[in-house]
């Protein structure tokens, strides 16, 4: 399945995007999306960047401080390939 | 005796007297005034003697060494021990840090962010080719940029100033985050990012090209904002296209309270307010910060500021402040009516 890491936000709003094929079962990614949920916050950052992850149709904003060591390196490479977003 | 004077017949001693008496009346009036005022009443009506040489700034650098856990951060340099350092990025923090420092004690009083002289603390080469800078509530943060459209968020003191302000917006308005107080909070940080910048570099309203974070984007033509023509920071730009920052009210754009929608336009609708800062400031010349930076001081430290003010709001107080420091119908009061009617608010 494809899987894309959009962020947004900033000192300027820029939308930046990267988009990769994995192999996850259904049950495997909601498990994932389901550790890398942001906590709920009550503070906004000021000019704060912001992360999302599109699968298919779903789309959950992320905390990508909370990634588990498997998928350290597909976020790493995720982050690194990101480019904006015309 | 001077009551008598004031009935007496004969109409040039009247006169005088009855002057007399007003004067007496005003200057008992300014004393309880001035005696009652606050230290930044007082510093916004010019009674503070600049404090040059009281340092009391306290601050410390981190290196974040490109990841993004700032409490793995290491110490680069603090104001106790004034660490010799090779990173251009600590360098300039430091630079920034004590111009915005400087900025806010010796014009207002202010001493630090929260004005009891809290720590400043800066984090720089955050994360992986981060294009951004962000204040997360108790320091400043700033990335390294991608190399090819942004360098080093830390190339331009007006960021720096722009960032720290968010802690000094916190600690006074507080302003809500989103919609019209969101660019609001987002435009104070701007128009005292840009101040602090222009006081730096020597600069009066003639001089300052009012473009915020030029040195940030790559490319001679490239800014990360304009104050003086919202919307022209950067144009046709090869990978972000036009800014899309309006300057006056009609253009305000309706953008959802997300985080994909930057919280209602704050970045966006920014624009609006800081033109009408730039006309004000402009229209009353000279340096910015000795006349339309005191009133805007005065408005984002009113207590009546409320957490969701509007651009009408803070349009009204920058009216009033202006009037209560230079006079009802002064060139001043004049120049921020001009500024707002300019940006169309």
């Amino acid at each position: 399945m494809k899987i894309k890491l959009i962020r947004t936000g900033g000192f300027i709003p820029v939308t930046k995007a990267a988009e990769t094929e994995v192999n996850l079962t259904d049950k495997e990614l909601s498990r994932l999306l389901e550790i890398i949920q942001p906590d709920p916050a009550d503070y906004r950052i000021k000019d704060g960047n912001y992360y999302e992850l599109n699968v298919g149709s779903r789309s959950e904003a992320v905390d990508l401080a909370k990634v588990p060591d498997e998928y350290r390196a597909l976020f790493d490479k995720l982050k690194s390939d990101l480019r904006i977003v015309k | 005796m001077l009551n008598k004077l004031m009935e007496s017949g004969n109409k040039k001693i009247a006169d005088l007297a009855i002057n007399s008496n007003f004067r007496s009346f005003r200057f008992r009036n300014d004393r309880i005034f001035f005696h009652k005022a606050s230290v930044q009443e007082r510093a916004i009506f010019g009674l503070i003697a600049k404090q040059a040489g009281k340092d009391t700034m306290q601050m410390e650098v981190y290196d974040c060494r490109q990841k993004t856990n700032l409490a793995g951060a290491t110490l680069l340099w603090d104001t106790k021990n004034n660490q010799k350092i090779t990173s251009v990025a600590g360098k300039n923090v430091i630079k920034g840090g004590k111009a915005s420092w400087d900025f806010y004690w010796q014009l207002f009083g202010r001493n630090s962010i929260d004005n009891k002289g809290l720590l400043i603390k800066q984090y720089v080469h955050y994360d992986r080719g981060m294009d951004n800078a962000f204040w997360d509530g108790r320091r400043m943060v700033y990335g390294d940029g991608d190399g090819s459209v942004f360098t080093s968020f830390t190339s331009d003191i007006d960021i720096i100033g722009h960032e720290l302000t968010h802690g000094v917006t916190e600690n006074e308005a507080n302003l809500d985050y989103e919609n019209q107080a969101g660019a609001l909070n987002e435009s104070f940080s701007d128009i005292f990012g840009i101040m602090i910048k222009q006081r730096f570099n020597n600069q009066d309203v003639k001089k300052s090209n009012w473009l915020i974070g030029e040195r940030v984007m790559i490319g001679p033509k490239y800014a990360l904002r304009s104050m003086k023509a919202p919307g022209t920071g950067y144009i046709n730009h090869p990978e972000l296209g036009d800014d899309p920052q309006p300057a006056t009210m009609e253009k305000y754009q309706n953008l959802p309270i997300t985080q994909s929608g930057d919280w209602g336009g704050v970045h966006i609708n920014s624009g609006i307010p800081n033109f009408a800062f730039y006309v004000a400031a402009y229209n009353i010349g000279g340096y910015a910060w000795d006349k339309a930076g005191r009133i805007w001081y005065a408005v984002l430290t009113d207590t009546s500021l409320a957490h969701s003010a509007s651009f009408t709001d803070v349009k009204n107080l920058t009216i009033v402040h202006a009037e209560k420091i230079f006079g009802i119908g002064s060139n001043e009061a004049k120049a921020v009516k001009q500024g707002w009617a300019e940006a169309k608010v």
